[in-house]
């Protein structure tokens, strides 16, 4: 079984609760996203499901090992079953490409043979083939992450977690280690992914849980876009002196003018015709009104927006 | 139970890879035992060079007023020796020192330790690699030492001792007891403070503060207050055995995962 089930997770830090309440559940064969601001505890969360910190509070499943750990026992056979791709490579700098990813075959006590022959594709896959005898020191920080990845899954794990892959690099490295992860979700892996970075989220992710030292949605992307709807209004003129007419709407809409086109965030569909006619009584001419889904964007900087104004 | 040596010794072959590469910590552990093996041969050379001085006699008499008055260079040479060895004790505990403080505080300077407690790898087997990694170097390199000092002492000595000066049972009891005992005892505190400090020149710096009281002794010893020998050696070696216990269970509470990834990671 290579789901993960999460309920009411949470850790503290003495005083400090660095996440709580943390309920969702990932499908094998799944990229689940797990997005959030820095320090919202995405690192904190993947941590407890890799073993590496123990919960507070709740309980989990990964792989089919059940956290908090019972035992050593059920440490080594839950670290056996993951791969985790740190935001730092963590590399060893004077070894070898080889002679890093030897020292993990033999940490996991896989078979070096079937290891190798996993390794040397994925090698060849990532472009790093020719370079495996060449000091890890000397390799650019794409390749670095490159071979971390082939680091990660050189034991078969049943999960990935990925834990920002792509901080820290420069774009064309962030495409190179996106596309990896790409080609690697294709195949079917089940893969937790942690990031603050949303064309990555909804390129790689079918599913995401938005975390901000709580849970606060654990919905689909489509799911998370349609949460709110959006009408995008074409006007006559310059859309923001139309902004106000919508404060004296019965209900409340956010919405962003830029040139001639009005973006009014709805919460049903249903209000629509309310806001053109509202529009229309404060004098615009309207070319044009078309509903659309909200981006990912706006949908999540709202629903961490919220959580920072709850209280 | 979920220890498997086949994991320490992977830990120990890595580390020892890497110290094999990093060529600036081999330097600088080689340059302890060319000191130490030098500097004694020097003084021998110096008494055998002229051992009917005068001076020389007065410096025996300080030490011991029943010294024979015909062989003061002989008494003087086996004292030097005598006392020399705590300075030896200096390698076994620095060696390992320079190396474990590299041992977890580099891992977490250089951002391996999550990838690295992400793995099967337990604590346990963690602290053994680690350790091993640092002690058979140091043990070999100590006995090297030794043997280069052997050597050394019986060219040096030979045209007045005529016979072989080195090992002495003192020698052979204090390398291949007491030595390994101060060695665990100088990885097991740099290890244990690599897990507790931020940064390995930090961690070295501290552990090397270890060495202090060997300097105290030998101060003692070349002051004529203590004297050197097996029953002496043996009682240090018997307070460190003590401190090397402390340490192994220090270091079961301290070096655990969660500690160390809340910690540092």
């Amino acid at each position: 079984m290579s789901g993960i089930r999460v309920e009411g997770l949470e850790k503290r830090f003495g005083a400090r609760t660095a996440v709580e309440g943390l309920t969702f559940e990932v499908r094998p064969g799944e990229v689940f996203g797990l997005l959030g601001p820095n320090g919202a505890g995405k690192t904190t969360t993947v941590r407890m499901l890799t073993g590496l910190l123990t919960p507070s509070k709740g309980h989990a499943s990964v792989c089919g090992v059940e956290l908090p750990l019972k035992s050593d026992d059920d440490g080594v056979a839950l670290r056996k079953k993951v791969g985790l791709l740190t935001e730092q490579p963590g590399l060893y700098d004077r070894l070898s490409a080889r002679e890093n990813l030897e020292f993990f075959m033999r940490l996991n006590e896989v078979d070096e043979v079937a290891a190798w022959k996993l390794a040397n594709a994925l090698l060849e896959r990532f472009g790093l083939k020719g370079r495996e005898d060449e000091p890890v020191g000397g390799f650019s920080k794409g390749m670095r992450q490159k071979l971390a990845i082939v680091r990660a899954l050189v034991h078969s794990p049943e999960v990935v977690f990925l834990d920002e892959p792509t901080s820290g690099l420069d774009p064309q490295s962030g495409r190179v280690v996106r596309d990896a992860i790409a080609e690697l979700a294709k195949e079917g892996r089940t893969m937790v992914l942690c990031s603050h970075n949303l064309p990555e989220v909804e390129r790689l992710c079918s599913r995401v849980a938005v975390i901000k030292n709580r849970l606060r949605t654990v919905a689909s992307l489509t799911e998370l876009r349609r949460e709110g709807l959006a009408l995008d209004v074409q006007v006559d003129g310059d859309a923001s002196a139309f902004g106000s007419a919508l404060a004296k709407l019965s209900f409340q809409v956010g919405h962003q003018a830029e040139g001639s086109r009005l973006r009014v965030m709805l919460d049903r569909e249903e209000q629509s015709p309310d806001v053109i006619t509202c529009l229309v009584q404060a004098g615009a001419r309207i070319h044009s009104a078309q509903r659309a889904a909200r981006p990912l964007e706006e949908a999540y900087l709202e629903l961490v927006r919220e959580e920072q104004e709850a209280p | 139970m979920s220890f498997r040596l086949s994991r320490a010794l992977a830990v120990y072959r890595k580390d020892l890879l890497d110290l094999r590469k990093n060529r600036g910590l081999l330097w600088s552990m080689l340059a302890l035992p060319l000191v130490i093996v030098v500097t004694p041969l020097g003084v021998v050379f110096a008494y055998v060079r002229n051992p009917n001085d005068p001076s020389l006699k007065a410096i025996a008499l300080y030490y011991d007023l029943t010294v024979d008055l015909a062989n003061t260079a002989r008494f003087l040479v086996e004292k030097v020796l005598a006392d020399w060895f705590v300075i030896y004790l200096v390698m076994p505990v620095f060696v390992p020192i320079l190396i474990s403080s590299h041992a977890v505080a580099g891992e977490k300077e250089k951002r391996t330790l999550e990838p690295l407690l992400a793995s099967p790898v337990t604590p346990l087997e963690l602290v053994i690699g680690k350790s091993l990694a640092s002690l058979v170097p140091s043990v070999i390199l100590c006995t090297l030492a030794f043997f280069l000092l052997c050597a050394g002492v019986d060219i040096v000595a030979w045209p007045l001792a005529k016979e072989l000066v080195l090992p002495n049972g003192m020698w052979l009891f204090g390398v291949f007891v007491i030595a390994p005992l101060f060695a665990f005892f100088g990885n097991g505190v740099a290890v244990l403070l690599s897990a507790r400090v931020g940064d390995s020149r930090l961690a070295q710096q501290l552990a090397g503060l270890m060495v202090l009281p060997l300097i105290g002794l030998a101060a003692g010893q070349f002051a004529g207050w203590l004297k050197a020998g097996t029953t002496y050696y043996a009682l240090i070696g018997g307070l460190v055995l003590l401190l090397d216990l402390v340490i192994v269970v220090v270091a079961r509470r301290l070096f655990d995962r969660e500690r160390l990834m809340s910690r540092w990671g």
